[in-house]
């Protein structure tokens, strides 16, 4: 099932410097779609267009064929869990729990379903000690994790990770994997842009290569 | 001879901390050494190059015990100042390091605080840009590179203070494989040179180019194996 397709995608900060130059795709919802390329060349603009952050200049992204234009960024949210190069973009609460909470306190979910998803995300991303902490003065394998923990909370049905393993040892890179391993099984498919070999080999069924906002190349594991 | 580095029984805790996250630490760094230092994240591999470049204690407090010395003298007893002309930092999340308007601008900031003469700057300027390989990007604002990008300016603008002690906080998270084996040669030119480094990684392609490994647990150090 295609959930994200991109027609004629074009997008430029400045007049005639394209970062994104005429890309067609379709993305699979149930699948691990993976974008790869070296620095500079769109990934990171390629997943903000994706999620609406950006809005092309010229052509169109369809989410669940809606046009994500006439889609606000609220409603995106709320099928898509977009997770930020820079984990830091995420946090603006004074503790780890109330950072976890707030996108359920948000929604008006009852208490007793806010505190038990918050106690099982903080024991499935080893955080339990952090939870009285500044998310801004954990450690950066932390803050990655508390990160990650916050947008699948939301219950996405889909998710845009941008440099997921950052700051993560391999053991926490490993349970990473396997946690979105678990969610795979579950429906929710999920686009990754990374550099890290290892993490793409393990999870990715496509791997997609842009070089100077162009694809490359197309393949399936 | 005195050594870059020293620390004897040190001991680190955050103000909001009840814990002490460094707890005994003895560490001797010589000069031309690359020291790698890893372990799981959150326990203190940043706060510990945060002592050795003074941050801890000068501008971030917390309870400190023990010594901390470079080139024998105790960091509590140097000026931050002092220790910036000879000791340099790049950062694990460069967005904390950039903040210049262009990446020009961002690379002179350090040479220039250093009283280094103008011609000299512009001199550094472009030999660190080709080092990294971003000549293309001098007059472009750093908030518009990429992630891995500004992790090249963030090195960039840490070599051209041409310090003599340079920790490394997992400066290729973000970096493309072409670049982290420009990174590797920076690394083990910089060793030539004499420069003492001590580097924070989990990859080991980088912790490979290592004299030695430690591992940070519990608050301690101890000697690493694959």
């Amino acid at each position: 099932m295609d959930f994200i397709e991109l027609k004629d995608l074009y997008f430029e900060y400045k007049r005639g410097k394209p970062i994104i130059e005429n890309i067609n795709l379709k993305i699979n919802k149930y699948e691990i779609t993976a974008i790869l390329g070296p620095n500079g060349s769109g990934k990171t603009t390629l997943g903000k267009l994706m999620m609406g952050i950006l809005k092309p200049t010229k052509g169109q992204v369809n989410i669940s064929n809606m046009n994500s234009s006439n889609m606000t960024l609220a409603e995106i949210s709320s099928k898509i869990g977009y997770l930020f190069q820079n984990p830091e973009k995420h946090f603006f609460c004074n503790t780890v729990e109330e950072e976890l909470g707030f996108a359920l306190r948000f929604n008006g979910q009852d208490v007793d379903y806010i505190n038990r998803r918050v106690e099982e995300l903080l024991i499935l991303f080893q955080l339990e000690d952090k939870k009285g902490n500044c998310p801004l003065l954990l450690s950066q394998g932390e803050k990655q994790r508390l990160a990650i923990a916050t947008i699948l909370i939301n219950n996405p049905e889909y998710l845009i990770l941008d440099e997921p393993t950052t700051g993560l040892d391999s053991h926490r890179k490993s349970v990473l994997i396997n946690i979105l391993k678990e969610l795979t099984k579950k429906g929710i498919g999920m686009t990754i842009i990374s550099h890290d070999h290892f993490f793409i080999k393990e999870l990715s069924h496509r791997r997609i290569g842009i070089h100077r906002g162009e694809i490359i190349y197309d393949k399936r594991s | 001879m005195i050594n870059p580095i020293e620390i004897n029984d040190l001991y680190f805790r955050y103000i909001t901390s009840t814990d002490y996250i460094l707890n005994g630490i003895n560490l001797t760094v010589s000069k031309g050494e690359i020291l790698a230092i890893t372990g799981l994240s959150g326990m203190g591999k940043s706060t510990l190059l945060n002592i050795i470049c003074g941050i801890i204690p000068h501008i971030r407090k917390g309870d400190i015990k023990g010594e901390a010395r470079l080139w024998g003298r105790d960091i509590k007893d140097l000026k931050i100042a002092d220790i910036s002309k000879r000791v340099g930092i790049v950062f694990q999340d460069p967005d904390i390091q950039l903040f210049s308007p262009t990446v020009e601008d961002e690379i002179a900031f350090g040479p220039e605080n250093l009283m280094v003469e103008r011609e000299e700057i512009g001199r550094r300027i472009e030999n660190v840009l080709k080092i990294v390989q971003m000549e293309d990007y001098r007059y472009e604002n750093p908030n518009n590179l990429s992630g891995g990008q500004k992790q090249l300016i963030a090195i960039a603008a840490v070599l051209a203070m041409e310090p003599d002690i340079l920790l490394l906080d997992e400066i290729t998270s973000q970096i493309d494989d072409y670049g982290k084996e420009r990174i590797k040669g920076i690394i083990l030119n910089l060793k030539e040179n004499g420069k003492t480094i001590v580097l924070v990684d989990h990859n080991r392609d980088i912790l490979k180019l290592a004299d030695r490994i430690l591992e940070l647990k519990n608050g301690k150090l101890s000697i690493k194996g694959w």
